[in-house]
């Protein structure tokens, strides 16, 4: 995920320095990893290097001295071509979970055995996932972000059952291949 | 359709839809063989009616039968016996339209099914056609192989025109239940998803509305061609008319004691909805409202007989005073027995008819019953004791044919009255007559009692396992 | 949980097995639920889900094993207080069928109260609040067939619910609902789960569905295959 084009599209609602940005970021995208300061200040050092950014001035509210940036013509223009750009399908996915079930059959380990751990921590982590969603008061865009990665579990975990199902017929060809 | 669709449907034909046909029904369920067995017992019994009217019609003048008590010896009380048996087919007829709902929905939508799967219209009718037509074959097959022994025991050189009778009645009976096992299809062959979601006409069908009104119009010309002449004293038309105009006024009035169920089932339903305090209550006025006409259907044969039964008894009163009093001025041609004789036989036959519509209320309730089985069962899980759901159901038989009966009962000894007060000289008043109704409710309740056992077994858990 | 803290769990059931016919719906399963918690019951089409949760309710009785609920035997219990006892304290809900097609909403709702002994207008007002409750009150006066799938599911849970029972027994409750309506029958039945206390026990398929519950046991062939416990 692009984090330029992230902090881009907070800067579109008007100026603002880093430490807002950041807190923003982790405020609109609850599920996502949270900003790290040093990251947001490198990020808009880049911007402002390829003129998508620029530095509108400085505030102290008492505190300590704040930059506040804000963004230019062409950051909105690449904006909005990144908005618009469509995400290309993930054709290659890396797949860790069929690499490790293989190699557990190559080296005479338990895929099965693996395959309900795994299971049983993409369980764990929905639950976690689907009691952020349903607690009282979650706004809707903590929801939609809850639900994408529940989505993509469920995904994972309904191959697993699949697979688990198939171990058999696939220990076989591993092994005679 | 292309050449090879074309040839293809052309050899199949008839004889791949007999196949198709027998496969359905083989592959179904119990309750599938129950409407077969039943339109096979119904067939039976429409056919073996027919023939006797067919052998009895063409029949002239004097003879000596061994059965009958005398009726059958003689061309004017053959005629009455001829009309009694006529009547007694409409109650058969009855039976028969409901052994012919048993496993309907299941039928309907099998056939659905078929017509999504590619089946052509005429496909599905002929299909229908068959299962039906082939059931009453069987029956009236049946009915024919134990009569013409019977008869030729009886009548050792009968008229042609009997044997023509025989064989037409043994051929019309399969042709008029496929003809109906098509017809009733219309729905479906019309609109292959429609009946998926079956709904259900608002209202009595167009042809029973434009059958009521003929019979309106009939009973009418009838009544006024009683009025206009003296009917009892012209020979030959008041032999035709007097039993005829019974018979058309025994049809209007359980004609108008439908459309009555009908509406009185809508208003009921609507009104203990509103009113009611306990569940029992609540559900079969909820289902009264939803499905009003399905009520009057079950209940039409119902009412005939009440009808019928009420105004026999009216009749049968105003008739033994008549005999009684010939007895006394010696004006008698024949016995008393004889006449009683006569009375006592058609007692029989509505009793006969009133146990066929028994039966039939009897199917109806328990083909309501397997038809919601897993709704039902589904209440029983979620704790609605079966006591609950045993009320309801005879709730839903009780309530409409309360106030149908009691009509069909006021409506009887008018008839009763009627024919007392033209036949009499003196006005018999039939005490007897409110009974009948009063036991024909009864036992209505006892024929809808008969499904309890089936709802027991219905609301196993078991049935849950069907979606 | 209830497991292995030494309480006494609500729900308990031994070595159940049961057999439909010749098929062997349930082999030894055994399984607890603690009071105020949630299970999910998953596992594939045929692994003897629906035939648990019947036995639990008390709607079957198992061919071999036990079921205790607060210390009673449900599986030696007559089917008159088994009836009672679905009526007062257990609640179901089914992928269709609970809702009486020809009742309005309310009074379907209201149809468990009245069938305890309160009168139509205590019983239909109870029922209204409950209807709000779970955001169908402007389909109160509409019939099953009127409704959508989430708002007849969302009725049933209303059904489920309105007597106070101690468990929610619900089979494939989402079975046949979207994901959006899905999300919302689930919601609603875990926030009132948790505000009244109730104890729920969810058979569910869905993964997604199951983990609304706080724990998950998986049926494979008739017999408990494995549990993963929120800590």
């Amino acid at each position: 995920m692009s984090t330029r084009h992230i902090l881009l599209g907070l800067l579109a609602a008007g100026p603002s320095h880093g430490y807002d940005l950041k807190r923003r970021h982790d405020e609109r995208f609850p599920q996502a990893r949270p900003l790290a300061y040093g990251q947001v200040y490198t990020t808009l050092q880049r911007l402002v290097r390829d003129g998508l950014a620029q530095i509108d001035g400085t505030e102290s509210d008492g505190g300590p001295e704040r930059t506040t940036y804000r963004s230019t013509e062409d950051g909105s223009r690449e904006l909005a071509r990144w908005a618009g750009e469509i995400a290309p399908p993930a054709p290659f996915v890396t797949n860790e979970i069929f690499a490790k079930v293989v190699v557990s059959i190559l080296s005479g380990g338990d895929a099965a055995a693996y395959l309900r751990a795994q299971r049983d921590a993409h369980m764990e982590r929905m639950r976690q996932l689907t009691a952020v969603k349903t607690a009282k008061g979650a706004d809707l865009a903590t929801v939609l972000s809850a639900d994408y990665a529940l989505n993509h579990l469920d995904a994972d975990l309904r191959w697993m059952t699949t697979t688990a199902a198939r171990l058999t017929t696939l220990t076989a060809e591993v092994d005679s291949a | 359709m292309s050449d090879a669709a074309n040839t293809r449907a052309r050899t199949s034909g008839v004889g791949g839809d007999v196949r198709l046909a027998w496969l359905l029904t083989k592959g179904s369920d119990r309750r599938e063989w129950w409407r077969v067995g039943l339109t096979v017992v119904g067939a039976a019994g429409a056919a073996g009616l027919g023939l006797v009217i067919a052998v009895l019609v063409p029949m002239n003048g004097q003879h000596h039968i061994g059965v009958g008590g005398g009726l059958l010896d003689e061309q004017g009380t053959r005629g009455g016996v001829v009309v009694a048996l006529t009547l007694l087919l409409i109650p058969v007829f009855g039976f028969l339209g409901q052994c012919a709902r048993i496993g309907a929905v299941h039928r309907d939508r099998r056939l659905a099914a078929l017509r999504l799967a590619g089946a052509a219209p005429t496909q599905v009718r002929r299909i229908a056609a068959l299962e039906t037509g082939l059931a009453c074959l069987a029956g009236s097959a049946a009915a024919t192989a134990v009569s013409v022994p019977v008869l030729l025991g009886l009548w050792h050189d009968p008229d042609p025109l009997a044997w023509a009778g025989i064989v037409a009645v043994a051929l019309l009976v399969p042709a008029a239940g496929a003809a109906v096992g098509a017809l009733s299809l219309r729905r479906v062959v019309a609109s292959p998803l429609g009946v998926v979601r079956r709904t259900r006409p608002a209202g009595p069908g167009r042809l029973f509305l434009a059958a009521t009104v003929l019979l309106g119009v009939s009973a009418l010309f009838v009544t006024a061609a009683v009025f206009v002449g003296d009917p009892f004293s012209l020979p030959l038309f008041g032999l035709a008319v007097g039993p005829l105009a019974v018979f058309a006024l025994c049809l209007l009035v359980g004609a108008s004691a439908v459309l009555l169920t009908g509406w009185a089932s809508g208003r009921l339903g609507e009104v203990l909805a509103a009113r009611a305090r306990n569940a029992a209550v609540l559900i079969a006025a909820e289902r009264l409202r939803a499905d009003p006409w399905a009520a009057a259907r079950t209940h039409a044969a119902v009412l005939l007989v009440t009808v019928v039964g009420t105004g026999f008894v009216g009749v049968r009163e105003a008739f033994l005073a008549e005999v009684e009093t010939g007895r006394r001025e010696h004006t008698l041609g024949m016995s008393v027995s004889y006449y009683t004789n006569g009375l006592d036989l058609t007692a029989a036959a509505i009793g006969v008819a009133l146990a066929l519509v028994l039966a039939a209320l009897a199917v109806g309730t328990a083909e309501s019953v397997a038809t919601r089985r897993r709704g039902l069962a589904a209440q029983t899980a979620a704790g609605v004791p079966r006591a609950v759901l045993g009320r309801a159901l005879l709730l839903e038989t009780a309530l409409p044919l309360l106030p149908a009966v009691a009509v069909a009962g006021v409506g009887g000894m008018g008839i009763g009255l009627w024919y007392g007060s033209a036949t009499a000289h003196h006005l018999a008043v039939p005490y007897a007559a409110p009974l009948v109704p009063l036991a024909v409710y009864g036992c209505c309740l006892l024929a809808a009692a008969t499904s309890l056992p089936l709802l027991r077994r219905t609301l196993h858990p078991a049935e849950l396992r069907y979606a | 949980m209830n497991n292995g803290d030494g309480k006494v769990p609500l729900l308990a059931a031994r070595g159940l097995t049961k057999a439909h016919g010749r098929t062997e719906a349930l082999r030894g399963a055994s399984v607890e639920l603690g009071a105020g918690e949630m299970l999910a019951v998953t596992g594939a089409s045929g692994s003897g889900k629906s035939t648990l949760l019947h036995c639990l309710a008390g709607i079957v009785r198992p061919d071999a094993g036990s079921v205790t609920y607060a210390g009673e035997r449900l599986d030696r219990l007559p089917e008159r207080r088994l009836s009672e006892l679905r009526r007062s304290d257990f609640g179901v809900v089914f992928q269709f069928g609970q809702l009486i097609p020809e009742l309005t909403a309310l009074d379907n709702v209201a149809l468990p109260l009245m069938l305890a002994g309160t009168s139509r207008g205590d019983a239909r007002a109870r029922a209204g609040e409950w209807l709000e409750r779970f955001g169908v009150r402007g389909q109160g006066d509409l019939r099953p067939g009127e409704m959508s799938g989430g708002q007849a599911q969302r009725t049933a849970l209303a059904r489920a619910l309105v007597t106070g029972p101690r468990i929610v027994f619900a089979d494939e409750p989402t079975g046949a609902l979207d994901s959006l309506s899905s999300e919302q029958v689930m919601t609603s039945l875990t926030h009132t789960a948790r505000e009244t206390g109730t104890t729920v026990l969810l058979i569910t398929h869905d993964a997604q569905v199951a983990a609304y519950a706080d724990r998950e046991i998986r049926l494979t062939d008739g017999v408990v295959a494995g549990a993963g416990v929120t800590a």
